[in-house]
């Protein structure tokens, strides 16, 4: 397995659109969770704001513990990056015909796409150690309370959530195999397709919306507070533990089908 | 030792057969060409044989034993067209290549040299013209020293010099002992270069063999007369001749290769009463006997 990882280091080492783009995905973790922090800093810093905040919110979103939770949910709405990456890196070799290359010089099938799954697995583990960092930093920054652990468990869960995009992500590549179509797919679903679908069929549909691929990840990082107030309204409170084990599921399928297609397809 | 065997390949892509039952076996040390019009099949049976394109019923072997990933490791291979990364240089890019195929990086330098790309080694992939592209693939899959070289179309993009090194370089191969198998819908590359043939066309295999055997090329006697039909008649007298015909302004006699005597035709035709005003030894053309292969058996 070292061996397959350091060919595939030796693709992206020269890359410079991959470590452009990662650069700037690291970089939105921290900036989009920073304006939230401001804007959470100027709201509690007026007395009359605090006031309401406080009575919605309780403690500050980015304070310990609920800090975890909160950057997790944030940072969740940049999943499309590494999506983007990983198509990319997919379709390349597509369009430069190397998988064929790959292939035609020694690797097996399964080695090629069983590495291109594992740099979706390093991707998700960077993504969420980039969150830990900055959660921990928006924490201690706020200082409301000291550092905990509490609540780090949405951190799993935002793992979960990115493995779940980024395989989103590569199954769209390795079925359309055309860059600019898998992308515009993978935007078009995972931002605004799925989102109109969740709404109209929890509305309609006595909530199946939830049960879409990408939304039982979504529903296991929701916002801190904001979550059960929903719940309270609209009194129906989701099976937090089915839905993890539906989003398994899930990943499971996509594995399943991104490693069978990429073996049984004439390349 | 066969070093490929295929056995009654099928590839159809929806309605179009591709392959329709195509077998033969490659043996050791030999450079097998397979030739074939463009859309034959030859790059669909290449690419079946490394596992790129799955056939649609028949099987293969390679070396006589089931194909595996360690088997294409011992194959250099280009297919169809060089397949690199663009945005990296010659040198990293055989790197990955020599990653892949578990070898060291010892003979990137020497491979570069062999196909005259050492000037250009750190320059990227994508400013190559189509020739050096095609340089570079060679070059690849010449990583390693490997047993067996397969070559689709090898010289295509190639000047007339790229064309002339690269057959030399076949032959300089195979004489170290190397099989090779290569696609190509050039005959006369084939004739030069190759010691058997399988010839393909629209997905079946008209005949394989060796090169002698199968493109035995006859030799054709022109002669020419003031009285053309005279000078037919009394050829048509010959004995040797194999075919005698008439050809807008001469007349034509065929021979078993090797078999035609233009003094024994000449004096043939003067003993009976015809002096003739042309007379030429000719190979028929490759591309005739090509086409009289190919239209014989459909």
């Amino acid at each position: 397995m070292g061996r397959l990882l350091s060919i595939e280091w030796m693709k992206l080492k020269n890359y410079r659109a991959f470590w452009i783009l990662l650069c700037l995905y690291i970089a939105t973790i921290f900036g989009a969770n920073y304006i939230v922090f401001r804007i959470q800093q100027t709201i509690y810093a007026q007395k009359q704001a605090k006031g309401i905040a406080a009575l919605v919110l309780g403690n500050p979103p980015y304070s310990f513990s609920s800090v975890w939770q909160a950057t997790a949910h944030v940072s969740s709405y940049l999943l499309f990056i590494p999506g983007l990456i990983m198509i990319i890196s997919i379709t390349n070799e597509y369009s430069y015909k190397t998988h064929r290359q790959n292939i035609i010089d020694g690797l097996t099938r399964q080695q090629f796409i069983v590495v291109k799954i594992l740099m979706a697995a390093i991707l998700s583990l960077i993504s969420t150690c980039m969150v830990v960092l900055t959660a921990a930093g928006f924490g201690l920054a706020d200082g409301t309370n000291p550092f905990s652990f509490e609540g780090f468990h949405y951190i799993g869960y935002f793992f979960l959530q990115a493995m779940s995009y980024i395989m989103v992500a590569v199954l769209m590549a390795i079925l359309f195999k055309r860059g600019g179509l898998a992308i515009g797919v993978f935007f078009a679903y995972s931002m605004i397709l799925e989102q109109i679908l969740v709404l109209l069929m929890n509305k309609y549909m006595n909530y199946a919306g939830r049960y879409l691929p990408l939304e039982t990840t979504d529903i296991l990082t929701p916002f801190p507070r904001i979550d059960k107030i929903i719940n309270t309204l609209t009194s129906n409170t989701p099976d937090y533990t089915m839905f993890f084990i539906i989003a398994l599921v899930y990943l499971a399928a996509y594995l399943f089908i991104v490693i069978r297609k990429f073996e049984t397809d004439d390349l | 030792m066969a070093i490929l065997t295929v056995e009654n390949l099928h590839k159809n892509y929806g309605p179009i057969q591709a392959l329709k039952g195509v077998s033969f076996a490659v043996p050791k040390g030999s450079v097998f060409g397979i030739l074939g019009p463009n859309g034959s099949g030859k790059t669909t049976l290449l690419g079946i044989v490394m596992d790129i394109l799955k056939a649609s019923s028949g099987s293969y072997q390679l070396f006589d034993e089931k194909p595996t990933d360690a088997h294409r490791r011992h194959i250099g291979t280009l297919l169809e067209t060089p397949n690199f990364y663009h945005y990296l240089n010659a040198v990293q890019n055989l790197k990955i290549a020599a990653a892949i195929k578990q070898r060291g990086e010892a003979d990137i330098d020497q491979v570069l040299k062999i196909v005259n790309l050492e000037q250009r080694k750190l320059s990227k992939f994508s400013t190559y013209s189509l020739g050096m592209k095609q340089r570079l693939a060679i070059a690849s899959a010449l990583l390693g020293d490997p047993d067996v070289l397969v070559f689709d179309e090898p010289t295509n993009g190639l000047d007339p010099m790229g064309i002339a090194e690269t057959r030399e370089l076949i032959k300089k191969l195979n004489k170290a002992g190397k099989t090779i198998i290569m696609a190509s819908h050039l005959l006369d590359e084939v004739e030069k270069v190759c010691s058997h043939v399988a010839i393909l066309q629209k997905g079946t295999l008209i005949t394989y063999g060796h090169v002698d055997e199968i493109l035995v090329t006859e030799d054709i006697v022109e002669t020419g007369a003031a009285d053309t039909q005279q000078l037919l008649k009394v050829l048509q007298q010959y004995n040797n001749a194999l075919q005698v015909k008439m050809n807008e302004q001469h007349v034509e006699a065929s021979f078993a290769p090797g078999k035609a005597d233009l003094e024994a035709v000449n004096r043939f035709c003067f003993e009976n009463g015809i002096t003739l005003n042309h007379l030429r030894l000719r190979k028929k053309s490759l591309e005739t006997k090509f086409f009289e292969l190919t239209q014989n058996k459909q």
